[in-house]
């Protein structure tokens, strides 16, 4: 095991080494907005603002989960910040440097310390390449090994990944979903990256399989020390594997926390509802379960203030409490409810609640 | 310590629907595969069976079986019977199948996407089914489609009826499919992974549902999922399926409290819970054997923690090396096939038979506590837990339209 790190260490990085104490990435106010098109000249006519100004660190060596369910955003967050998305705006700093400045070779020197990891095994991986040609082909184009220099490199990959090394000359649709996924990663971890955006890595694989990929992945970063951005749409899956949770809904962060923090303590109303929907392995469940409401709305036409408020049940409990011209009665879906006013009028912004510091969350009820 | 089954409050003599040894095979180019083998299990009126397993242990085409929907060739029925009320449904001609499908047993698909047709309004969809089994007039086809649209939640089912199924979101659709199937008010619904495309939030509200329908309308439910928190939540019995078997089969609280089977008890291990942060997750080695080429013995010996366990202090003679991926090690001999792999229909060498470990609890392991002693019963259980555990909904807040 340790021949791979070794054999894999980088040459000097083309960036200074970030000041101890330092966040690996900074991503700030980061947004993603999709034109929508009408019209003879596909005039601009609104966006989709599928990412709307999210902040947030990620440590060397650790891992920060990014939850919601599907269209909040946290796919194209990651995607975003590996530039495979064009930014509309915001700022990425990777290791001290402002990865949104960088162009041609300097950007490509970057970008190896920067990987991914795909949801779907199979169309992930080129079928008409060999995994050896698969995995070592980032090799051969950051110049770093070739020939049998890169063979044997592609060989201890394999086997770090628990794959036969002979495996390299097969070809994808040979193998099943979750070694497609151990090959996945062997790709990602090649040139020895510093941060690896892993989206969705399990929930295309089977139970037994998920929590050999989930072990394999943990394994990695505590050899190799790479940090991890973990999305997934499965709370349990995320808290399990995070050091640290963020919650999104329609494009933003709602929720940040330590992940034992956030499941003991959850400050947002999404974020409760989102843990208490999990249905647990257990016949005999104690928890209470918040049913939401409807859907989540299409971000090209989001709620005005809190975004959460149609669907919100503590913004109904306190508008009972509330002094009614604090209130405002709104019709959903047929039904009228009231709700505070505060909440329709304007969205909260994050802040600090009561419970460990940077439990942050965006939310005018809960304290 | 689990409590004792719960005996059924309500009374049916019979079982709604039982399986009784169960085969299916396909002819492939390959030879046959078989992917349903000696499948027992019974369902009563009002009773939730969950079956569960991974992709390719038979789950979903012992479901297809059921309502005979194998495309035949390639697939057939090599043996086994299926009835329902008393009646073999395999002996039935296709006409009266067709008044069975639907009416009697609806099914519900994963996909709520592709299960629609793009072309008919929701309204045209439900009441064709409705118009198909029911002698009504089309005017009355569209009354009972709105009532069923209204039944599952939809907000302004007057107008959604008008509406294409694209106009819809997954759980929308899935709510639709639901109506269909419910239309016909049939006495079973085979519901096959309904929420695993769904978002949680979405999933919990179509659980939601289908349970409160189902205190409704006393129907009884094939559940059909790999998701063990949907089982412990929704269940009342549980099938585990491996490798084209039942493996283990008893109520939902043995099957949680009580495992007996190794492959049930991997899978219950390696499932993330919620606040167990960061405790290293137990997998089970190896993977899903394909159904072209399933090891001899007991099917799981492969990839089972227990064979390897009691191998290593047995006696090496009682032993024996086997080699599975890139892995060797030893097992414990019984579990494996004494000989090469046999005929179809012949009872496998060294493949344990499903027993009674303890009452209402079947298990097919050599080395489950009480194998030795258990008998060899048809596997039935008719308990329905009294208390369903019912979330407490703190804010059931209606439909949303969007």
């Amino acid at each position: 095991m340790d021949s791979v790190s070794s054999t894999l260490t980088t040459p000097a990085t083309p960036t200074s080494p970030s000041p101890s104490g330092a966040p690996l990435l900074r991503v700030r106010d980061l947004r993603t907005w999709f034109p929508i098109k009408r019209g003879l000249f596909q005039t601009t006519v609104g966006h989709v603002k599928a990412v709307d100004g999210v902040s947030f660190d990620v440590h060397a060596g650790k891992t920060l989960g990014l939850v919601g369910e599907s269209g909040c955003g946290k796919t194209t967050v990651g995607r975003t910040i590996l530039r495979l998305i064009p930014a509309t705006g915001g700022e990425v700093i990777f290791k001290g440097q402002d990865f949104y400045k960088y162009r041609g070779a300097e950007l490509r020197r970057l970008r190896r310390h920067m990987q991914i990891i795909f949801q779907d095994p199979v169309s992930s991986l080129n079928p008409r390449m060999t995994v050896g040609n698969i995995i070592g082909e980032p090799l051969t184009v950051h110049g770093i090994a070739t020939g049998a220099d890169r063979d044997d490199r592609v060989a201890s990959l394999l086997h770090r990944v628990g794959l036969d090394p002979a495996y390299a000359s097969r070809y994808p649709h040979e193998f099943s979903g979750g070694q497609r996924q151990r090959i996945g990663i062997a790709r990602a971890i090649a040139l020895s990256p510093d941060f690896i955006v892993c989206d969705e890595p399990v929930s295309a694989l089977d139970v037994s399989i998920q929590s050999q990929v989930l072990n394999l992945l943990d394994d990695i970063q505590k050899e190799l020390g790479i940090a991890y951005l973990f999305i997934a749409h499965n709370l349990a899956v995320v808290e399990h594997f995070s050091d640290e949770i963020a919650v999104m809904y329609l494009g933003r962060i709602v929720e940040k926390a330590g992940s034992v923090e956030l499941y003991a303590n959850p400050k947002h109303p999404y974020t409760m509802a989102l843990l208490s929907a999990i249905p647990e392995p257990d016949p005999r469940p104690r928890k209470r379960r918040i049913v939401l409401s409807g859907e989540v709305p299409s971000p090209s036409n989001p709620p005005t203030g809190c975004p959460f408020h149609p669907r919100c049940h503590v913004t109904r409990d306190a508008a009972k409490q509330a002094n009614a011209s604090e209130t405002v009665e709104l019709t959903i879906g047929g039904r009228s409810e009231r709700v505070l006013s505060k909440c329709v009028r304007e969205c909260p912004p994050l802040e600090q609640k009561q419970g460990e510091t940077g439990h942050v969350a965006a939310c005018w009820v809960t304290q | 310590m689990a409590p004792p089954p719960i005996p059924r409050p309500v009374t049916a003599a019979r079982p709604l629907l039982e399986l009784r040894d169960l085969n299916v095979a396909f002819e492939t180019s390959r030879g046959l595969v078989r992917p349903v083998q000696d499948v027992s299990y019974s369902i009563y009126p009002g009773q939730t069976l969950a079956v569960v397993g991974e992709s390719g242990c038979g789950k979903s085409v012992t479901a297809l079986s059921i309502l005979r929907l194998i495309p035949s060739p390639p697939g057939k029925v090599l043996g086994g019977q299926i009835l329902f009320e008393g009646r073999d449904l395999l002996a039935l001609s296709e006409r009266e199948m067709q008044s069975v499908r639907g009416r009697d047993i609806a099914m519900i698909f994963q996909e709520p996407m592709t299960s629609l047709n793009p072309v008919y309004t929701i309204g045209d969809q439900i009441a064709e089914a409705v118009m198909l089994h029911q002698k009504v007039s089309a005017r009355q086809g569209y009354e009972i489609a709105e009532q069923a649209m209204k039944d599952v939640g939809i907000a302004d089912p007057g107008r959604r009826l008008h509406e294409y199924p694209h106009q819809m979101s997954g759980g929308m659709r899935q709510r639709v499919m639901i109506a269909m199937a419910l239309s016909c008010k049939p006495k079973l619904l085979i519901a096959d992974e309904p929420t695993t495309a769904l978002d949680v939030t979405i999933q919990a509200q179509i659980l939601e549902l289908l349970r409160k329908l189902q205190r409704e309308t006393g129907m009884a439910m094939l559940l059909i999922t790999h998701d063990l928190g949907v089982v412990a939540e929704n269940a009342d019995a549980v099938a585990v399926m491996y490798a084209s078997r039942v493996v283990e089969y008893a109520t939902v609280e043995q099957i949680f409290d009580r495992p007996q089977h190794p492959y049930t008890e991997g899978l219950l291990k390696s499932v993330p819970k919620l606040g167990a942060h960061a405790q290293r997750l137990v997998s089970i080695p190896g993977m899903v054997p394909n159904p072209s080429n399933f090891p001899g013995g007991c099917k799981f010996h492969t990839r089972c923690p227990r064979t390897r366990e009691l191998a290593a202090r047995a006696n090496p003679a009682e032993t024996v090396e086997v080699r599975s991926g890139d892995e060797t090690f030893r097992v414990m001999a019984r579990c494996t096939a004494a000989g090469p792999r046999v005929v179809p229909q012949a009872p496998t060498a060294g493949e344990p038979e499903l027993r009674e470990e303890s009452q209402g609890h079947w298990a097919r392991c050599h080395y489950a506590e009480n194998f030795e002693k258990a008998p060899v019963t048809r596997p039935d259980l008719a308990n329905k837990r009294e208390v369903t555990p019912e979330a407490v909904v703190v804010a059931e807040l209606g439909a949303v339209t969007l």
